[in-house]
């Protein structure tokens, strides 16, 4: 089957500086594929380049089958006209690190404005729609208020709602953990680890290394523009064999203690009602140094080991 | 000063009232979609429509009012029959001229300062252009827009006095006159601040109602 998207030879540049040297990306219908990396490594602007919110300077994308861009006879890039590009953008949800739900807007409206307005849909058929969205990222209770009203993490959770709400074919997260509190993160996780469980086709940009270990199918770690390590999940996480991972994955991993970065997703300690702090909960936060000392001692291992990280996050 | 004297003229000023107001009114309803347009214009990604706009607000904003004023009623029909306005449309010609360059202004600071997200999440979700910016920039720029917007219109209501240079019967022309009957201006321009005042006033308590009604919902 063909790759619901497919990434040949991207690059970018902001002005001298070259983000983007080359990427390459296929994505399988169902897939969830994470991509790591360190601040600047360009992941980010992959991610954006995919419903062309970036324009890449070159290489080529095809997403389900239509061509966003690709390399010109002329040398030059050339690009798929308006139209098109908005067809695409249908299909392909963005969720984004500052959440940018429209604050003039209820948490319903957030999410019925582009079906209504892109693709047509009847006023009362996106509603329930978006209630039934709502109550799948666990806030239709919150569906009469304002963004502002709302903690980080409702606030993205509406925003994934609102991505949805279009029927995406692939969703694209970019670090959507980052602008919230770390013990908010965890709700917005569990949200896509169900999503992921639901087969939907994934693009997740994040710092979040328990998410990525957990949850996707593969992991690519970018670095300086370039994919430099990829494959399943617990060899890049659990066995990487490159120097620049290795250091990243050890960078990572001792700051975790203190930023509950790679924190596991517990569903029991995430509750929706009651939105209890987690950094309370001493049963967790032992649960989070094992967690951490285990994955270090994994990273010492230098041979992939049979039992996958993923297994028992 | 004769507070009695005051008291007599300030209804045959107010004889004006209405012909400054209408003057303010239509200026109002002519230069806000104007502006608009040449806010938009002006951040077009059409070069032309950038050039446009951007010579406009060069123009107007570079000469002063009175001599728009002079140019509509006077230099304007020698270009022809159909361009010769009675003194009233020639003022509110003008002065919506005049007023949409400072409103375009006004207009595009206000959509510069919504969040660029907004802008990305409206064009990831595939929304036309015009829809995004007609539901969502242009509802969020109103809030950041109004302040300067209402300090537009007081220029405007204040600027509607310049008419008297072309004869339009407002307040200030009939307090001139006044002047010139009695030999006495004390007065009379008082009376004349006194209503000026008080509609700017309603000015100010309308942008602190528009500020109201537009804050963000915390």
């Amino acid at each position: 089957m063909a790759p619901l998207v497919k990434v040949e030879g991207l690059t970018k540049s902001f002005g001298d500086n070259q983000i983007l040297h080359g990427i390459d990306l296929e994505v399988a219908a169902g897939e969830v594929v994470s991509i790591i990396g360190p601040s600047g490594s360009g992941k980010t602007t992959i991610l954006r380049c995919l419903n062309l919110l970036e324009r890449p300077d070159g290489g080529r994308i095809e997403i389900d089958g239509q061509m966003l861009c690709e390399d010109g006879a002329n040398g030059r890039i050339k690009f798929a006209g308006k139209s098109e590009i908005r067809k695409v953008r249908e299909e392909v949800g963005m969720v984004f690190q500052r959440f940018n739900l429209f604050p003039h807007m209820t948490a319903l409206e957030n999410v019925i404005e582009a079906p209504m307005a892109v693709k047509g849909a009847d006023k009362a058929v996106a509603k329930s729609r978006a209630l039934e969205l709502l109550d799948s990222v666990g806030l239709s209770h919150r569906a009469d208020h304002y963004p502002l009203q709302m903690s980080g993490g409702q606030q993205q959770r509406v925003a994934i709602a609102r991505a949805l709400a279009m029927d995406p074919a692939v969703m694209l997260f970019d670090e959507v953990t980052s602008a919230v509190d770390p013990e908010l993160a965890g709700e917005i996780l569990l949200v896509m680890k169900q999503l992921a469980e639901q087969g939907m086709t994934m693009i997740v940009v994040t710092h979040e290394m328990g998410f990525a270990a957990d949850v996707s199918d593969r992991v690519l770690f970018i670095d300086h523009g370039l994919v430099v390590e990829e494959g399943k999940a617990s060899q890049v996480l659990g066995a990487p064999q490159h120097d620049r991972t290795k250091a990243f994955l050890k960078a990572v991993l001792e700051r975790a203690p203190m930023a509950a970065e790679g924190e596991p997703i517990d569903e029991s300690t995430t509750s929706w009602e009651a939105e209890k702090t987690v950094s309370d909960d001493a049963a967790h936060i032992a649960e989070l140094e094992s967690e951490v000392a285990r994955l270090r001692h994994e990273l010492s291992v230098k041979e992939p080991t049979d039992t996958p990280t993923a297994g028992d996050l | 000063m004769d507070v009695g004297f005051i008291i007599d003229i300030i209804p045959e000023i107010l004889d004006g009232f209405s012909t400054t107001v209408k003057l303010f009114l239509w200026a109002m309803l002519f230069s806000t979609p104007l502006g608009l347009v040449l806010a938009l214009m002006r951040m077009s990604p059409i070069g032309p429509f950038r050039w446009v706009a951007g010579f406009y607000s060069w123009l107007v904003r570079g000469i002063p009012l009175i001599l728009i004023m002079f140019y509509v009623f006077f230099a304007l029909p020698e270009f022809g029959k159909s361009f010769l306005l009675s003194p009233f449309w020639s003022a509110v010609a003008a002065l919506s001229v005049w007023t949409a360059s400072y409103q375009a202004e006004a207009i595009r600071s206000g959509i510069l300062a919504v969040d660029p997200g907004q802008f990305e999440a409206s064009e990831a979700l595939g929304m036309t252009k015009f829809h995004y910016m007609r539901r969502i920039v242009l509802p969020q720029s109103v809030r950041i827009i109004v302040p300067p917007f209402t300090g537009n219109a007081i220029n405007t209501l204040k600027q509607t006095s310049l008419a008297t240079v072309i004869t339009v019967p407002e307040m200030s022309l009939l307090t001139t006159r006044i002047i010139s009957r009695e030999f006495n201006a004390l007065e009379p321009l008082l009376a004349l601040a006194i209503i000026y005042l008080a509609l700017t006033t309603v000015l100010v308590f309308a942008q602190q109602g528009l500020e109201r009604s537009f804050r963000l919902k915390v």
